[in-house]
């Protein structure tokens, strides 16, 4: 109680210092919270931005499927990695150094590649989430236990078997963390595109509010889209409590 | 041994099978030279960008050293401070795990607002890009010190200073040196994006243009190089830290 009392209690200060100092200097660069709450109130009732729910759909979709891609890309080349040693001992290090590369080098040739649209915001969102799901899968399957799986065979059981009832439960705590990485990677991935030049979903909002120097609007653009980001990621930390549960 | 030969010989042929395969597509015209160069043309295009390139990387390096060295301190320092003061823990840390798990990318515009084009934005995004992954990492490996030793000093009548320098610092070294070798990606990364957003100089802006310019090969040898800077300097500072941990027992 007294904990989340000094933790509100230092949100209010900072929320209060930001107003002086913003009101004190330039309140149309910092935007005290005074006016970035009536931008948010008009642009939920969509008066600044009538097109924002189209906007936001968009990037919902872009990262729904730069996700999907991702997950499948990242079990795919995971498990061939981990359960065929000779490809995992060739190729991961070749995949280990590029997750070394930091991330944004790729996203020039993916917009020349793929133009302005959502399908270079999606590849990049793609790259991002696919590293962290491979990678988890990879360590989860060292994390097997070997001697778990040698008892399964001798009882007779199959490749196919092994792998649901003695592989999936043994990985899935490791697994789920990367999955979880990898869907905040993603949406990072989405949103970064956007931002980097995009003609719709909320980059394109929030770099056209910055471009005209909306200070306030740009500000509630930021907030609603702090929301879709902290929704996925509720969504995702509820389905790995789910799954945890289930291999406890 | 064998295996490893094996292996090697698997790695070459694979990115040489995948490079004749690309040359091949290209020159078949199965692709558009415009939006996939062959890898003859990206050599081509180092060629024609080197001088520009290597200066514009340059500029990026130095400003991700600096961003690099303020992340570190303020990180490291950070962490230890957050994390051995167990109110301050408490209180701070879900302000530093939201502000280290939400995208940084959505104060750029911001930042840019207030520090201009230039150097300084590039240098503060670096910094806050950096930061807080190490920060995160080395508050956590302090929580991690095993309490009892803690005991143990205190109950002998270590001095705080002495409970730090005895016990805590060297206990967190290798998380120390692990979170350094992630910050200095995330330093670089956070550099070339404001270089991309906002950049009017370093290798950021430099792929930038060649990428609105449509100048693919010259675009695929940019990226090739800062890919190569970055994963040399991670190979570097790996083999620092091997060097580190064997000095240290």
């Amino acid at each position: 109680m007294t904990i989340l009392a000094i933790r509100a209690l230092i949100l209010l200060a900072i929320l209060a210092l930001w107003e002086i100092a913003a009101r004190v200097g330039n309140p149309l660069i910092y935007v005290p919270p005074s006016a970035a709450l009536p931008a948010l109130a008009e642009l939920v009732r969509l008066r600044s931005y009538p097109d924002l729910p189209e906007h936001l759909l968009l990037t919902a979709q872009e990262i729904v499927v730069a996700y999907g891609l991702a997950v499948g890309g990242g079990l795919a080349v995971g498990f061939g990695l981990g359960l065929y040693r000779v490809l995992g001992r060739a190729y991961g290090p070749i995949l280990a150094a590029l997750y070394a590369v930091p991330s944004v080098v790729w996203y020039p040739s993916l917009m020349l590649f793929f133009g302005l649209d959502a399908a270079s915001k999606i590849a990049f969102g793609f790259l991002l989430g696919f590293f962290p799901v491979t990678l988890a899968v990879l360590a989860g399957i060292r994390q097997v236990n070997v001697h778990l799986v040698t008892v399964a065979r001798s009882f007779g059981a199959s490749s196919v078997t092994v792998f649901t009832k003695v592989m999936v439960p043994g990985m899935l705590f490791t697994l789920m963390g990367g999955l979880r990485t990898g869907l905040a990677l993603a949406v990072i991935g989405v949103i970064v595109g956007e931002i980097l030049g995009s003609k719709s979903g909320m980059g394109s909002l929030i770099n056209h509010a910055y471009g005209l120097f909306r200070t306030a609007d740009y500000v509630a653009l930021v907030i609603v889209t702090l929301v879709l980001i902290i929704a996925s990621d509720a969504a995702a930390s509820l389905v790995e409590r789910r799954a945890r549960r289930w291999t406890a | 041994m064998s295996a490893t030969v094996r292996v090697r010989a698997l790695q070459a042929v694979s990115v040489l099978t995948l490079l004749g395969v690309w040359e091949a597509v290209v020159r078949l015209r199965l692709v558009d030279p415009l939006f996939v160069p062959a890898p003859s043309a990206v050599i081509r295009g180092f060629g024609a960008i080197a001088p520009t390139a290597m200066s514009a990387l340059g500029d990026t390096l130095l400003k991700t050293a600096i961003a690099y060295v303020l992340a570190a301190v303020l990180g490291v320092t950070g962490g230890i401070v957050i994390g051995s003061v167990r109110s301050l823990h408490d209180t701070l840390h879900p302000f530093v795990g939201a502000v280290y798990g939400l995208p940084k990318i959505l104060v750029l515009p911001w930042i840019v607002l207030m520090l201009g084009f230039g150097t300084a934005p590039a240098i503060a995004y670096g910094t806050i890009h950096g930061l807080f992954p190490i920060l995160v990492l080395v508050m956590g490996a302090v929580r991690d010190v095993d309490r009892t030793l803690l005991t143990v000093a205190r109950s002998y009548g270590a001095r705080p200073w002495q409970v730090y320098v005895k016990v805590i610092l060297p206990a967190i070294v290798p998380s120390v040196l692990g979170s350094l070798r992630l910050g200095i990606v995330f330093c670089l990364l956070g550099v070339l994006i404001v270089e991309m957003f906002a950049g009017v100089r370093g290798m950021g802006s430099v792929m930038g243009g060649l990428a609105n310019g449509f100048r693919a090969p010259e675009l695929f040898a940019a990226t090739g190089l800062v890919s190569v800077a970055s994963i040399a300097i991670v190979l570097g500072l790996d083999h620092l830290n091997e060097k580190l941990s064997r000095w240290r027992g």
